[in-house]
């Protein structure tokens, strides 16, 4: 477990992690912005990438891990395509992220941590996603029944809902998958 | 007549069932054959590799490249999630014997890793010249200008995928063009449609895909070419979406690969599933142009 500190040498000790796990070197980022004008979905974020990138330089860690932009990152992997740098800045975000999560900090976007929670028990239900029941488990966690319900017809008619759930026969196998994970203790809540 | 392992995985059983029925089609057409994995299960497609640590993104599609380890020398997986996930696997696997280790005792029996993985695109060049097909054609698409859309995943990270260029690929072109159809300049082949945000953080998706819509309609791109069926969905059927949001009237059609390739071997647009699609107006290109 990260303890979170604005000292900076405790911002600097979860600086040399995130540098460790990610293999990437902070340093090197020149702040020229490339990845930030590449990324679709920096619009969205609090800090664009290069902010990010420097707010890690100075050792700002805190606002790193508690920012939108290591939840709200898709993973795409442009901005690391084209650093001139050659930096992983997807790498470096997903790493802040999986600290993050470590050190439970979950004021930043809930629903999207729902969303994957809810993914991933149904498929440790059925060993395959029914889409149904997470659209609809989803709509009522959240309380928007009719999120995304304007697409239903067009599916319905099509006939490419599935009604009933799959279910493979192997279960015990996929649920056995499901406890490795924590490194066998199964997964955290 | 060369044998494949096949993972469809979710989405060709269910909102992605056109792309199912079109791979079989162009399958059968050339010969190739395809045994669907015995009891495969989700490969854990976006959430998995960034919820609980990850490690479900690996563990998840493990299960599967286990089951291809006893069928044929080759699987394909013509989702682009699923592909993607399968050679993550097969990545990590190779280089964390703990991990490979944790996974074996999941599984009973040390874990089969190493069957080669193919994506559709990888598989049907391997197996149609693109002078076979050109000379199989029934119904030539001339005049039709197609966008290639390979997205994110298919080729990226390219340390891990080791297909195609990650930044400009152009391995659909060569079979597209001996349909007779134009794959005019694309710039955004690559860039991200918003992936899996579509129902807990829509605004990314909407934004994302519409740039690509719409630079699509300026390079003058009849329909958009996809191997990925997340792609598909944001893309097609959040297209009235983006069109509410924004206050367009966008109607691009987006096909699946095999659905491009399907028209020219002479099916129906409804043999292949492209009337499951909200949008499947071509315009003024014609579908029964000979």
């Amino acid at each position: 477990m990260i303890n979170l500190s604005q000292t900076v040498k405790e911002g600097a000790a979860v600086v040399a992690e995130i540098e460790r796990r990610s293999g990437q070197r902070i340093t090197a980022c020149l702040q020229c912005g490339r990845c930030t004008s590449t990324c679709v979905a920096a619009f969205a974020f609090d800090y664009p990438p290069h902010r990010l990138m420097h707010l890690l330089q100075i050792g700002l860690v805190e606002e790193v891990l508690r920012s939108e932009t290591a939840q709200l990152c898709l993973d795409c992997m442009t901005c690391s395509m084209r650093c001139p740098m050659k930096i992983d800045v997807a790498g470096v975000i997903e790493t802040a992220k999986a600290i993050a999560d470590e050190a439970g900090l979950r004021d930043t976007e809930p629903n999207l941590r729902l969303f994957r929670r809810g993914f991933l028990n149904n498929v440790c239900r059925h060993g395959r996603l029914h889409e149904t029941t997470l659209l609809l488990w989803f709509n009522f966690r959240t309380g928007k029944l009719t999120n995304d319900l304007s697409l239903a017809p067009l599916l319905l008619r099509k006939k490419k809902v599935r009604i009933f759930p799959p279910r493979i026969k192997n279960m015990r196998q996929v649920r056995r998958l499901f406890q490795q994970v924590n490194r066998g203790a199964g997964p955290p809540g | 007549m060369t044998d494949y392992s096949y993972f469809p995985g979710c989405s060709l059983t269910s909102s992605a069932a056109e792309y199912d029925v079109s791979f079989r089609l162009v399958a059968a057409a050339f010969g190739i054959g395809l045994d669907e994995l015995a009891d495969w299960n989700c490969c854990g497609a976006s959430p998995a590799p960034h919820h609980w640590g990850g490690e479900l993104g690996i563990l998840l599609p493990a299960r599967n490249l286990h089951i291809a380890g006893a069928g044929h020398p080759s699987v394909v997986a013509p989702c682009a999630g699923c592909y993607n996930r399968l050679k993550y696997a097969q990545f990590e696997l190779e280089r964390n014997p703990e991990l490979r280790e944790r996974t074996g005792a999941a599984l009973d029996e040390a874990v089969r890793y190493q069957t080669e993985v193919l994506n559709v695109i990888q598989l049907l060049n391997r197996e149609i010249a693109p002078d076979d097909l050109s000379e199989r054609v029934q119904r030539r698409l001339s005049g039709l200008r197609l966008g290639t859309y390979y997205g994110c995943v298919l080729v990226r990270p390219p340390e891990v995928v080791r297909y195609d260029d990650p930044n400009n690929p152009v391995k659909m072109e060569p079979l597209l063009n001996a349909t007779g159809a134009a794959t005019p300049h694309f710039p955004f082949k690559t860039e991200c449609c918003g992936s899996y945000m579509g129902l807990a953080k829509k605004e990314i998706v909407l934004q994302a895909s519409k740039r690509i819509i719409e630079v699509a309609l300026e390079c003058g791109i009849d329909a958009l070419v996809t191997v990925c069926p997340l792609c598909h969905q944001n893309l097609d059927l959040r297209q009235s979406q983006i069109n509410a949001a924004y206050g367009t009237d966008y109607h691009l059609p987006v096909l699946y690969f095999t659905q491009a390739i399907g028209l020219a071997l002479g099916h129906s647009p409804a043999e292949l599933g492209i009337n499951t699609h909200k949008n499947a107006d071509f315009g003024n290109w014609t579908l029964d142009v000979g």
